[in-house]
This record gives structure tokens, sequence and C-alpha cells, in this order.
């Protein structure tokens, strides 16, 4: 970068492109949202295969307790290196969606591995509600409109999880990461594609 | 009448490394010289010239056993920046 002489216009423009290239190297390319949305959808989706099967009881503790764990391993690594290896600053934004993504994380692990069974039945609409806070909350911090929908249609989803048959809270937890973490995380990954173009 | 602009800032890559400084809490050195595609002694000086000044804070530690240069806007750079472009509105607009 050559030294010039600044007209006032330049400097505005100057600091308006500064702060919008360094917005744009730290922006969410919604990865891990897929990840979780994909990994929430396999699990619940093999449960109706192990039920058809027959197989439920043996293999449903094990396959919940493998890939949910080995996802929070990948997230952690992935973020790790994201920031290592793109010497990403830290911002305020950024460090309360991590903190925030951390902190529901581990709340739903100990819930589910832990207090499962004092939850019972409501389990699943309780693991919406929360994952639907995480999204709204991210939506909203991120100003993106596609995350802030998905996460009021998944807050949606888990109130209604309420109100059906426990037979069918799989197949509202499939729905609800769809709609609230797959479709989103997906339009978030265009949005930064078409950004960096 | 217009006042003056801070000379501090009032220079091309001086000025990009606080806009940055002020979208962050806190950056490396190679991020700024990515960001701002100066060369990386250019870019030294021009923090030394910050520092100098009192707007930014330099933090110097180890990653992986290599030298790692943080840096983070104080609050005079704030109000120095601040100032700055409200001057610049001035200018460019004077009935404002």
């Amino acid at each position: 970068m050559d030294e010039k002489h600044l007209t006032p216009e330049e400097s505005l423009l100057l600091i308006t492109k500064t702060i919008e290239e360094t917005k744009k190297r730290f922006e969410e390319n919604g990865h891990i949202i897929i990840l979780w949305g994909t990994l929430t959808f396999i699990v619940f989706l093999s449960q109706y295969v192990l039920v058809f099967l027959g197989l439920y009881k043996i293999f449903d503790i094990m396959w919940t307790c493998i890939l949910f764990p080995l996802g929070g391993i990948y997230t952690f690594i992935y973020v790790r290196r994201k920031v290592q290896k793109e010497n990403i600053p830290t911002t305020i934004i950024g460090r309360i969606i991590g903190t925030m993504g951390w902190v529901f994380g581990l709340n739903l692990m100990i819930l589910g591995f832990l207090f499962g069974h004092q939850l019972d039945k409501a389990a699943a609409p309780i693991f919406l509600i929360l994952f639907a806070l995480f999204m709204i909350m991210t939506g909203v911090s991120l100003k993106f409109k596609p995350l802030t929908i998905g996460g009021i249609l998944l807050n949606l989803i888990g109130f209604g999880t309420f109100l059906i048959n426990t037979d069918y809270y799989g197949l509202s937890m499939m729905i609800g990461s769809v709609v609230g973490l797959i479709i989103p995380g997906i339009l978030l990954n265009r949005a930064d594609r078409k950004e960096n173009v | 009448m217009f006042n003056e602009l801070d000379p501090i800032l009032h220079s091309q890559l001086r000025l990009s490394i606080v806009s940055i400084l002020m979208t962050v809490d806190e950056a490396n050195f190679t991020f700024i010289q990515e960001t701002t595609k100066a060369a990386a002694g250019n870019v030294s000086i021009q923090i030394r010239k910050l520092q100098d000044a009192g707007y930014v804070k330099v933090k110097k530690t180890f990653k992986n056993n290599y030298p790692n240069t943080t840096l983070s806007i104080t609050s005079k750079g704030m109000k120095a920046f601040e100032d700055y472009v409200n001057n610049l509105k001035k200018y460019i607009n004077p009935k404002e």
C-alpha cells in the first residue's frame, strides 16, 4: 500500500472498504450448522430403521454415543484449525456465538446422556427448543435472516412436538434438523461463497 | 471552520490499520498485513507510530514456537478515530 495524500472522500471510502474487507475475512460459512443438522437427521433416521429391523435396543444408544461426540470432536478441531490457519481475529460477535455454541452443546450432551431418563418424553421437544434458541440468537447476531427464520420454525416444531404422539418424535426431530439447521446452513454457505467470488 | 484532521490517522496505511482494529477485538500482525496488502516492514513502521501515539496496544507472545504480535485499539485510539470520522463528515458536508 503506497502512501499518498488522501482527500476526505478517499479517507471515508478507505475506512468503509477496509471494514468490509475485514468483515468478509471472518464470515461464517454454515459448515458446522449443516454438520449438526445432518448428524441429528442421521441419528433419528437410523432409529426408525433400527426399530423396523428390531435392533433398536442394541444399537440406538451406541449409535448416538458415537456420532454426537464425534461431531463435537470434529467441531472443536475444525474451529481451532480455521482460526489458526486463517489468522482469524477475535470479535465480540464471534466470541458470543462461539461461547454460546459450546455452552449449548455441552448442556445438550449432559441433558441427553445423564438426565435423558428424567426428561423422558419431553427430551425431544426440549432439545428442539434449545437448538432453536441457539439458531435464533446466531441468526440475529450474524444478521442473516434464513438462520433466524429457520430457528423460529424449529422453535414452533419443538412446541408442536409436545402435541403429537411419541411415536412421531423422531420424525419431528428429522423435520426440525432439515428446516432449522440443514437448509439455513446451506443458504449461509451459498451467501458466503457469493461474497467471496 | 474546519478542524485539522489528525495527522496520525490521516495516512492511508495507518487509517486502514485503525479501521481494521475498530472492527475486531484484536487481530494479529499477519491478518493486518494480509488485509491491507502492505509490506511487512511498512506495516511495522506504521504500527510503531500508532503505538507511540497511544492509539494501539501491541502484545508480543509466542504461538507454536513462532513470535505472534497481537494488536488492539485503545480507548484513546477509538476516540481519535471517532473525532477523525466526524471531522471528515464536516469536510464533505459543511452544512451538517
